[in-house]
């Protein structure tokens, strides 16, 4: 399942930067946020249950995969973190203390660190498993 | 400095217990297979309450199960 999402976020990012920039070309700002829509295919991850269900009468979660993802839910929000840190200080220092921006950035930002979170969560999920997933022995 | 180990002996554990599979002491334990090839392989140290349930399905001590290897690195 993390696999799902490390695709599906990894597809919504791609395709809205390639959207966002083929409008800004085109239409400029801020039509070109227009393009962010894409992000709308991270959602597909939010099937993954539904795709891959579990099986009845079998144990599909122990201790340590509780461990597994409460290490991974603390690198992607430490990643989150992270980020949001940078994106904050990154103005700072280009613009100056007299600097200023634009508000339309604070959604963003608060999307970017979302998607940041699930897509470190789920890298951090498939680095712990071995890649291979939890059949791989 | 020191490093310690956690040794097994779950694969000779199975294999004297009538070549008991990974999956069957996985139930037994009420675990993953995964869990059990984790824990085999060294890759991952169990729980206490795992380790005793590891040691009930073979019917023996835990400490015939698990033993604690502390090795001293020279610096």
């Amino acid at each position: 399942m993390a696999w799902l999402f490390v695709i599906t976020t990894v597809l919504a990012v791609v395709a809205s930067a390639v959207a966002v920039i083929w409008l800004y070309g085109k239409f400029g700002m801020p039509k070109a946020v227009a393009g962010l829509a894409f992000m709308g295919i991270a959602g597909i991850g939010g099937l993954g249950p539904l795709i891959f269900k579990k099986e009845s009468g079998k144990v599909t979660c122990d201790e340590r995969d509780t461990l597994i993802n409460r290490r991974a839910a603390l690198a992607g929000f430490g990643t989150a973190y992270m980020l949001v840190g940078a994106v904050c200080m990154v103005p700072f220092f280009v613009l100056g203390p007299l600097g200023s921006i634009s508000v339309t950035w604070l959604p963003m930002i608060f999307m970017g660190a979302g998607i940041c979170t699930f897509f470190a969560h789920s890298v951090a999920i498939l680095l712990q498993y071995g890649w291979r997933g939890k059949n791989g022995k | 400095m020191a490093n310690s180990e956690l040794k097994n002996q779950i694969r000779r554990l199975r294999f004297e217990n009538g070549e008991m599979t990974q999956q069957q002491l996985a139930e037994r334990a009420g675990v993953t297979r995964q869990t059990i090839i984790a824990i085999e392989a060294g890759k991952y140290a169990p729980s206490l309450t795992l380790a005793f349930r590891i040691a009930h399905a073979f019917s023996v001590t835990i400490d015939q199960v698990f033993q604690y290897e502390e090795e001293k690195l020279q610096d």
